[in-house]
């Protein structure tokens, strides 16, 4: 097999590149996996100048679905070195890289002008990357740590501002960085006492500005310190001092991989569901072989080693990863060990679903996928074993395979080496996702124990609320927007502080739906925008979460927002379905309500309904809808 | 470690690490006028010299060169 990279120079000679993009994720996985650790990030960064070589335009012409990130990058310093690693870091998510460079030192001009040179892009991210400079470009010589402390307080109270600015004048997420403390800034003082004061000073000037992330919605700031201390060093002093590259190339590919991820979750491409192995993934020894009492997670050293393992995946799961097993094991002998054996940090409460027996494991992944309700790429697979992650990489498309080796004391390094699971921001939904999913297991029991499905549906008690979202509801269905890809008639995502922007307008709807049934509420899972136009209403788009398609909830809440855009003398309602990659079951959602083509577009087609006869509310589901603030309301 | 000595083998790594088509006629040529350079290209040859030479490099004099066939003579400079 050809190694990928020289795949890659291939592609790029003959002017194939652009062609075949949708390898390039595969091959980038290849790469990664592949290469001698100490070329990877080199190996990556030269693929990237490859794809940036061959241009996010040419590669639209052959792929005009691939999904776009426009990124606005400026800084202190030179923010050109970015692109390459940042450009493959997306590649490796299937996204594009449009990159707008600001101008280099100004920063804070690009980011707050409206005509400057980054605002007409529209941005999806802008990069400020901050560093040490950003504070000694204003301290004096010769100076003390209060002349430090004096202008880190400026710093940080322009970046404040510039936030809120920023926060004003775009919905895209602004991006800003902690800032490392160079031992050439520290040990200029040469007296203990004041260079702990500088120390000091220094991170109280890092914690303002992580600080400034729970004050803007909009706002994340990636704290270099993790990456700097996993990878070092923070700088060239010959770059820095000649070229005002003031952050190393090893530190801005580590910082690509972050934006990458930050990229990945905006595109709503977030991956769900942690895949295990469990023989020398979750413990010690060869269940099968050595019997529950052979096999240990505490108690000695390797032991050890993966109960320290199992603490990182809990650690995860409590914040909404789900967990499932898959294991070329007896099942009796698995959920008998995951029940009794005294050394588990995970039971068998802690998975979604656990796949124990000797069949594929390709096939136990797409089971997996399939009994949740994900799509494949949703899913990240971790296996000890070679051969196992070679049958997944190519049985299970779009799953991302984590390779696990005999040292366990390495698998929270690989488990945590990539972001897969980066969110923007956490929500009530993500703590009890597990609790969520296995509850879908007693709903798919008595789905299993009715005759029919409307037998079911009725069984099933469910209960729907739909009004504007309130405040705190902001996050999640930010988030909403983002996870749900099946059931989004225009592939629309929002970013963090658009709901509040949106809510805050007088020309637009925005509604957030709440389901309940009897085995519980199901959360905030979907949203409706709409515009107003003179007697009129058009749908920007629904959403509604796959966990509770099918149940009739789309249908009950277009069905009393047409009533009562009737009611309340409307003349239609107008609405929209652009096809994605994902979003196919949803394609005859409008005209199946009573909708009626009115044009096409391209891809996209535009519906109506005139409401002269609005359909039906489906007989199980009990909707409250309040729509407050109608222009006719 | 890859082999920089000669201006050819020079010429072909610059071009394969930077994605430019740069042939013998490029040596000598102003780095502006190179299709598809751009100032990022000096930073890049810095950091991919000094890995592939196992050498460290003057970066002001690669920095302040005008052509490629310079670089090549501060990298020979430096054997």
């Amino acid at each position: 097999m050809t190694p990928p990279l020289d795949r890659l120079r291939a592609l790029r000679a003959d002017g194939g590149l652009a062609a075949a993009y949708p390898e390039v994720p595969g091959l980038l996985a290849d790469l990664l996996d592949d290469a001698d650790p100490a070329r990877r990030t080199g190996d990556l960064c030269r693929a990237g100048r490859l794809l940036a070589g061959a241009g996010p335009e040419a590669v639209l012409r052959h792929h005009p679905d691939t999904p776009v990130l426009t990124v606005a990058i400026t800084g202190q310093s030179t923010v050109g070195e970015l692109v390459d690693p940042l450009t493959a870091e997306l590649a490796r998510h299937g996204l594009l890289l449009r990159p707008v460079l600001g101008d280099f030192g100004g920063y804070l001009r690009d980011l707050t002008d409206p005509a400057g040179p980054l605002h007409p892009a529209a941005p999806d991210l802008a990069l400020c990357l901050l560093d040490a400079e950003t504070v000694f470009a204003e301290v004096p010589t010769p100076w003390q740590p209060e002349d430090v402390a004096d202008a880190a307080a400026r710093v940080l109270g322009r970046l404040a501002g510039l936030a809120a600015e920023y926060r004003r004048i775009s919905a895209g997420t602004l991006v800003l960085n902690t800032v490392p403390l160079l031992r050439t800034h520290s040990h200029q003082l040469v007296d203990h006492r004041s260079r702990a004061r500088l120390g000091a000073v220094w991170r109280e000037f890092n914690a303002g500005l992580l600080r400034l992330a729970e004050e803007h919605p909009a706002l994340v700031v990636i704290d270099l310190d993790p990456l700097v201390a996993d990878g070092g060093p923070a700088h060239d002093p010959r770059l820095a001092a000649y070229a005002k590259a003031r952050l190393s190339g090893p530190l801005l590919a580590a910082y690509a991989r972050e934006i990458g991820h930050l990229g990945r979750a905006l595109r709503g491409k977030a991956r769900k569901c942690l895949v295990l192995d469990l023989d020398q993934t979750l413990w010690d020894g060869v269940l099968a072989e050595d019997g529950p009492d052979g096999v240990a997670a505490a108690g000695t050293l390797r032991g050890e080693a993966f109960g320290g393992f199992q603490r990182h995946v809990r650690q995860l799961a409590s914040q909404g990863v789900l967990l499932a097993v898959s294991s070329k094991n007896d099942r009796a002998q698995v959920l008998e060990t995951l029940r009794d054996h005294p050394d588990l940090v995970l039971r068998e409460p802690d998975f979604v679903r656990v796949n124990a027996d000797w069949s594929d494991k390709a096939g136990h992944l797409l089971d997996i996928a399939d009994a949740l309700g994900l799509a494949p790429d949703a899913l990240v697979f971790a296996d000890d074993s070679p051969a196992e992650r070679a049958r997944v990489r190519h049985g299970v498309p779009g799953a991302v395979v984590l390779p696990l080796d005999e040292e366990p004391a390495l698998h929270p390094v690989r488990l945590l080496a990539d972001g897969w699971f980066d969110v923007p921001r956490l929500t009530e939904e993500d703590r009890d996702r597990t609790a969520q999913y296995r509850t879908e297991g007693e709903r798919r029991r008595l789905r299993e124990g009715s005759g029919s499905f409307e037998e079911f549906l009725a069984g099933l008690g469910v209960t729907v609320e739909v009004s504007p979202p309130a405040p705190h509801e902001y996050p999640r269905l930010a988030q909403l927007t983002q996870r749900t890809n099946q059931f989004n008639l225009t592939g629309l995502r929002l970013q963090p502080a658009e709901p509040a922007r949106l809510a805050a307008d007088p020309g637009r709807l925005v509604l957030a739906v709440r389901s309940a049934d009897r085995f519980g509420p199901n959360g905030l899972v979907g949203a409706v925008l709409g515009r107003r136009a003179d007697n009129r209403l058009l749908l920007e788009n629904v959403w509604l979460s796959c966990r509770v398609l099918t149940r009739g909830i789309e249908q009950a809440c277009l069905a009393a927002l047409l009533a009562h855009a009737a009611a309340t003398g409307l003349r239609a309602v107008d609405a929209r379905y652009r096809p994605t990659a994902r979003n196919r079951r949803a394609r005859d959602f409008y005209p199946a309500l009573g909708f009626t083509e009115i044009a096409r577009e391209g891809d996209q087609v535009y519906y109506r309904h005139d409401l002269t006869e609005c359909p039906d509310t489906p007989g199980h589901i009990r909707l409250d809808l309040r729509v407050e603030g109608t222009a006719h309301a | 470690m890859r082999e920089t000595d000669s201006l050819e083998a020079f010429l072909q790594l610059v071009g394969e690490e930077l994605d430019l088509a740069v042939g013998a006629g490029d040596a000598d040529r102003d780095l502006a006028d190179l299709p598809g350079w751009d100032s990022m290209n000096l930073l890049r040859l810095v950091t991919l010299l000094e890995a592939e030479t196992g050498r460290r490099l003057p970066v002001h004099a690669v920095l302040e060169a005008r052509s490629l066939a310079e670089i090549h003579s501060v990298l020979e400079r430096q054997a």
